[in-house]
């Protein structure tokens, strides 16, 4: 069983990058649905898993962002969320190295609940039921919930989290820098979030997704104000770019998105991983940029309180 | 009586601005009632709350739910007032006609259907096509529907690039000339929509209410 509180006390935790990008250069079809290929192209999930543990990454995302039953209804597989949830986290469990981690992935449904869209909060919590057993099931070792624009959809999906599985649970929400600071699209602010968080009794919480690594840093400094719990950070590496040979080009560049991790650290963060535009590559500069840090402070070093 | 009168325009105002659903349309249904002229209701009070409304995003006071709430009344407002225009024998020009959706193997559908929902608040015809929308039906349905614009939306970096292709096909059906297109998404920009030869970019829903009306004017 993953004890986040003793790996926090010595040392930042290290996810992984990007999935989306690797299963693109992988193969994937556009228009075809992700969490279908843990079931048709296990190897390539296989393949993208390796690569980042080998990067140096101490946990790795299973393939099911898009996971819950009414991201998965999109594509006419809503009766297959349990197997397919099921099958990604066992892909990862069996490319898992010993004293590694697998980390099940809960992205938002893509909808919104009533008043402004169509879903009940019953309806909600539901689409993620058979995700949490699957991925429980399938042997992760705790769950992400994930890129949540709305505080109600992550607190729905936390209590899904808590009710079936008995693991650790990290939740990340996505913000926008606004002219007023940091909100999600909903309007959440970094005191509600944290607050919910607290309330929750939420292992680990914090940020993905949207803004660079410049930006997350203050981000995580503003969240560090208010908590005491470990804070998760994964950045965008900018925006991207299409190159004139069609090739995606993300904005901030490998070199400048590293050189905010030390930051990162210093502002609080101790779960650290990537997000849109990272690659093996971008991890594999993280893992030394932390190890760097690590060897600054022999004693541990980390600030860490639960 | 024009002191009562400016009251319940102002009150109307307020509710669309909140994001009142149905106060708006209560209040819509009193200024009929009370024999006001629906096209100056719109011109008065509708169109300057939806203004406001997305002046108050823009500036970050507002977020998505009070956008989206702000655009419902003035829709429950509307849905009123455009009954008693036609009873009336006035008509509210149309702002332009606009048809939407997100391009063809993306089925994120959030930025798209606010863009439409803003449109249609401020007066536009819109015609969403939904998700995943083939490319060349975007161009059927403009054809026949004769709309202006055509808005491609796309939240994938991989189907961003059908937006450059919708582009190419217009050229080689000899359309180019015929639609104002218009993309957005997360991971577009103002350079993209230039690169690929589209009209114009919007970052959020209120700035394609201003580029279409921008671009409606050039033409």
């Amino acid at each position: 069983m993953l004890k986040l509180e003793d790996i926090l006390k010595d040392r930042i935790f290290l996810l992984d990058g990007a999935m989306g990008t690797e299963l693109i250069n992988s193969g994937l079809p556009q228009g075809h649905c992700p969490e279908a290929w843990n079931e048709e192209n296990p190897e390539a999930i296989a393949r993208i898993h390796r690569s980042y543990y080998l990067a140096g990454a101490e946990a790795v995302l299973t393939n099911s962002f898009g996971g819950n039953e009414v991201k998965l209804s999109a594509y006419g597989l809503q009766e297959k969320t349990y197997e397919l949830n099921f099958k990604t986290a066992r892909i990862a469990r069996t490319v898992c190295p010993e004293n590694k981690y697998v980390g099940g992935s809960l992205g938002p449904t893509g909808k919104f609940l009533k008043p402004l869209g169509h879903l009940s909060e019953d309806e909600m919590e539901r689409a993620f039921v058979a995700q949490v057993k699957g991925l429980t099931a399938g042997g992760v070792d705790f769950l992400l919930i994930e890129t949540q624009y709305d505080l109600k959809e992550a607190l729905l999906a936390l209590r899904v989290a808590r009710r079936e599985a008995s693991l650790p649970v990290l939740v990340t929400m996505t913000f926008n820098l606004t002219g007023r600071g940091y909100f999600t699209l909903m309007g959440n602010s970094p005191e509600d979030f944290v607050q919910a968080m607290e309330e929750n009794e939420v292992e680990a919480f914090g940020a993905n997704c949207t803004l660079n690594s410049r930006e997350m840093v203050g981000l995580i400094e503003e969240m560090s104000r208010l908590t005491r719990r470990p804070l998760v950070a994964q950045a965008n590496a900018g925006k991207p770019e299409i190159q004139p040979d069609g090739r995606i080009r993300y904005s901030q560049g490998i070199d400048e998105y590293v050189s905010f991790v030390p930051r990162l650290i210093g502002a609080g963060a101790r779960i650290i991983g990537g997000c849109c535009g990272t690659s093996p590559d971008y991890i594999k500069k993280m893992a030394e940029a932390i190890n760097d840090f690590h060897q600054q402070k022999p004693s541990g070093g980390v600030k860490h309180e639960y | 009586m024009n002191i009562e009168k400016d009251k319940i325009l102002q009150e109307l105002n307020r509710a669309i601005v909140r994001g009142e659903i149905e106060t708006a349309r209560c209040l819509a249904e009193r200024t009929v009632k009370s024999g006001f002229l629906p096209l100056a209701t719109i011109q008065k009070s509708c169109l300057p709350a939806i203004e406001e409304v997305g002046r108050l995003w823009e500036v970050g006071d507002y977020f998505l739910p009070e956008l989206i709430a702000g655009a419902e009344a003035m829709k429950a407002a509307m849905s009123v007032l455009q009954v008693a225009l036609k009873d009336s024998g006035q008509t509210l020009e149309s702002s332009g006609k606009v048809v939407i959706g997100t391009v063809e193997g993306d089925i994120h559908d959030i930025g798209k259907n606010l863009v439409a929902s803003m449109l249609r608040a401020t007066g536009f015809e819109v015609i969403d096509l939904g998700a995943d929308v083939k490319l060349e039906k975007f161009i059927e349905i403009a054809l026949r529907e004769k709309a202006e614009v055509i808005a491609l939306s796309a939240l994938l970096t991989t189907t961003m690039l059908n937006q450059k292709r919708f582009v190419g096909l217009l050229v080689n059906q000899n359309l180019r000339q015929e639609f104002k297109v218009i993309v957005g998404g997360a991971p577009v920009s103002e350079r993209w929509a230039r690169e690929i030869g589209a009209d114009g970019y919007g970052e959020s829903a209120v700035q394609a209410v201003e580029l279409v009306r921008e671009i409606l004017k050039k033409k």
